[in-house]
């Protein structure tokens, strides 16, 4: 029996098998515990077995490029927290913000500025490790923190053109149809003044993102924290030996340093006696080191980043990784493959160290979502549904742009935004051009609106590199991902349609 | 720094004049000795003329102190100015002495 014989609603039998599949696979997470590397492979196998996708199609997930530079990116991040480039980005950059709100504008505006020219992936992947770090010293969950900077990255991301891919697929295009270049900074105005509302939204909705405690991921246990500890004048244990205090021999890390209040120099010895005012270097696992400062009522005080030869070798590595890609001189995979011997090679991290800190799962789960995509894709469910909603939008070219960016903006969070960039365009296109309007800013629209992609973690591999380490739900992102699609979608329409009003066709 | 120590009403009498730093703890705690001895009297650390104590000097402090207290004496610190109670202060050692 011919599959596309069988037609319902526009859809034919494969393309419902896969509605019906992607909607199960939603429930299945939304309302179950069940492991989301398991729940998509279980997608990826009904799609195989029911014949939407074949053999090749099913497991392209795991040799897809987006995947294995995401694995890749994971090594290089073990190379630079290992020597201590992640530890001095968040002393020395990051600083210490009073409250939530110049937190998070203090981490998205420069996650966004970095994004605007920046592999998104690439500063994601970088900032992950750091925010962790961060929001342990600022004493706020990661969890708060982390869907923030993927947010920040994805609207810095729409800001030029060269800052990511869809950008660049939609200009090219258009390029290709008119024979005029659009401007490199063309989405500047509409993108920042998104990530404005962005920022104040993600403010505004704060109660809406979760306050997991978030999993201490193996190579965060393993990395090396050096902190202060400063004895209070009050400390029950003045004037006793460390030993007795039970402060010399400490589970998880140990005393490297040991200060008076005059800066005389304490033997490591368990029977040296405190006083206050002591100043205690202890290096060893975070949890440990703060637990230990909580249970003997200790002062944590400065984070000692220890820089090093190590340290400038790493942060060397990631910086030629960054230009190299960026300049277009090499793609990000074979650089990021190059950044990751680098680290190995130059002892960076260990071989141990660099497989502990790969996520495996994220991965599994990442895969599965371009497999998704592809049938998605491939069963042309994205286009029916465009041209299904502009069949009942009318001729208000505001009500055409806003449906089609709407209809972007939902498919986007099921299929890459590259994909949804190249799909879209000629929809958005044929649309303008038939309601008798200049296409451009049509098209700055669907730039924004492809890479709003804020409700489900497969929306974006931003979202999968803040995923674990947030130790987030799959509900979590639909939370306030739905409120900000939204109120992006509508920021995007009221910009664009200021900073560039409609013209009818010449 | 200076130390002298004499014997004034039942009670031994430590005067300390100058600065205890670092440098000069262990000639001051040689000087300090002869308080090891003390039986069956409370000893009285006079600093009234002590400008600075280190922390060596407040460890030298502290064993006199450990000391007399295994025999069953007192310390007493006796006339110290506003920069040396700030650093017993600071350290903590202002619980663990009697000031008179």
């Amino acid at each position: 029996m011919e599959v596309d014989s069988l037609v319902f609603w526009g859809f034919n039998l494969h393309a419902w098998i896969t509605i019906v599949t992607v909607l199960s696979m939603f429930t299945v997470l939304l309302f179950t515990k069940l492991r989301a590397d398991l729940v998509f492979l279980g997608a990826i196998a009904i799609l195989f077995v029911t014949g939407v996708l074949d053999a090749k199609e099913a497991f392209s997930g795991f040799s897809s490029p987006s995947v294995v530079v995401i694995g890749v990116l994971f090594v290089v991040v073990a190379g630079l927290t290992h020597t201590g480039v992640l530890q001095w980005i968040v002393k020395n950059l990051l600083g210490q913000p009073k409250s939530y709100c110049s937190a998070v504008a203090r981490l998205m505006l420069p996650v966004a500025a970095l994004s605007s020219f920046l592999s998104n992936t690439t500063v994601v992947a970088l900032f992950v490790g750091i925010v962790k770090m961060w929001s342990k010293k600022l004493g706020i969950s990661p969890s708060k923190l982390l869907i923030p900077l993927s947010y920040a990255s994805g609207m810095g991301g729409v800001c030029t053109l060269i800052g990511t891919p869809p950008n660049l697929i939609i200009s090219g295009l258009y390029t290709d149809h008119t024979g005029n270049a659009m401007n490199v900074l063309a989405t500047t105005l509409p993108g920042l003044f998104c990530l404005f509302i962005g920022i104040l939204s993600i403010i505004a909705f704060r109660r809406l993102l979760p306050d997991r405690k978030a999993p201490e991921s193996d190579s965060e246990d393993t990395v090396e924290y050096t902190a202060e500890l400063i004895v209070p004048s009050t400390h029950q244990f003045i004037a006793k030996t460390i030993g007795k205090a039970n402060m010399f021999h400490v589970e998880g890390c140990r005393l490297l340093k040991w200060r008076h209040f005059d800066d005389a120099p304490v033997p490591i010895n368990e029977n040296e006696i405190l006083m206050g005012g002591d100043h205690l270097l202890y290096a060893g696992r975070t949890k440990a080191i703060i637990e230990l400062a909580k249970e003997h009522g200790l002062i944590l005080g400065d984070e000692v980043v220890n820089v090093g030869y190590g340290t400038a070798i790493s942060a060397l590595i990631m910086l030629a990784m960054v230009v190299v890609s960026a300049l277009g001189i090499m793609p990000l995979l074979q650089c990021a493959f190059i950044a990751a011997a680098a680290m190995l090679l130059f002892r960076c991290c260990s071989p141990h160290q660099a497989m502990k800190a790969i996520n495996w799962d994220i991965l599994m789960v990442f895969a599965g979502s371009v497999v998704l995509g592809l049938a998605i894709q491939k069963t042309g469910i994205a286009e029916r549904l465009a041209f299904g909603i502009l069949d009942v939008c009318g001729t208000n070219p505001i009500v055409v742009m806003t449906a089609i960016c709407f209809v972007g903006t939902f498919i986007t969070e099921f299929i890459s935004n590259t994909a949804a960039g190249a799909m879209f365009f000629p929809i958005m296109y044929e649309a303008a051009e038939k309601l008798g309007y200049e296409p451009y800013p049509f098209l700055i629209a669907l730039m924004i609106s492809v890479s709003s992609s804020f409700a489900t973690p497969i929306g974006s591999p931003t979202h999968m590199l803040v995923y674990a380490p947030g130790g987030y739900r799959f509900s979590d992102f639909m939370r306030i991902g739905l409120l900000m699609n939204i109120i992006i979608l509508a920021a995007n329409i009221f910009i664009v349609s200021v900073v560039y009003p409609l013209t009818p066709l010449q | 720094m200076n130390v002298t120590i004499q014997e004034q009403d039942g009670n031994m009498v430590a005067i300390l004049v100058g600065s205890l730093d670092t440098a000069a703890a262990a000639e001051t705690e040689k000087a300090l000795s002869p308080l090891n001895d003390v039986e069956g009297k409370n000893i009285i650390l006079d600093c009234t003329d002590l400008t600075y104590i280190s922390s060596a000097g407040l460890r030298i402090f502290l064993a006199i102190l450990q000391n007399a207290q295994e025999k069953g004496g007192h310390v007493y610190i006796k006339g110290i100015n506003d920069s040396v109670r700030a650093i017993f202060n600071i350290t903590g050692f202002s619980h663990i002495f009697e000031f008179i």
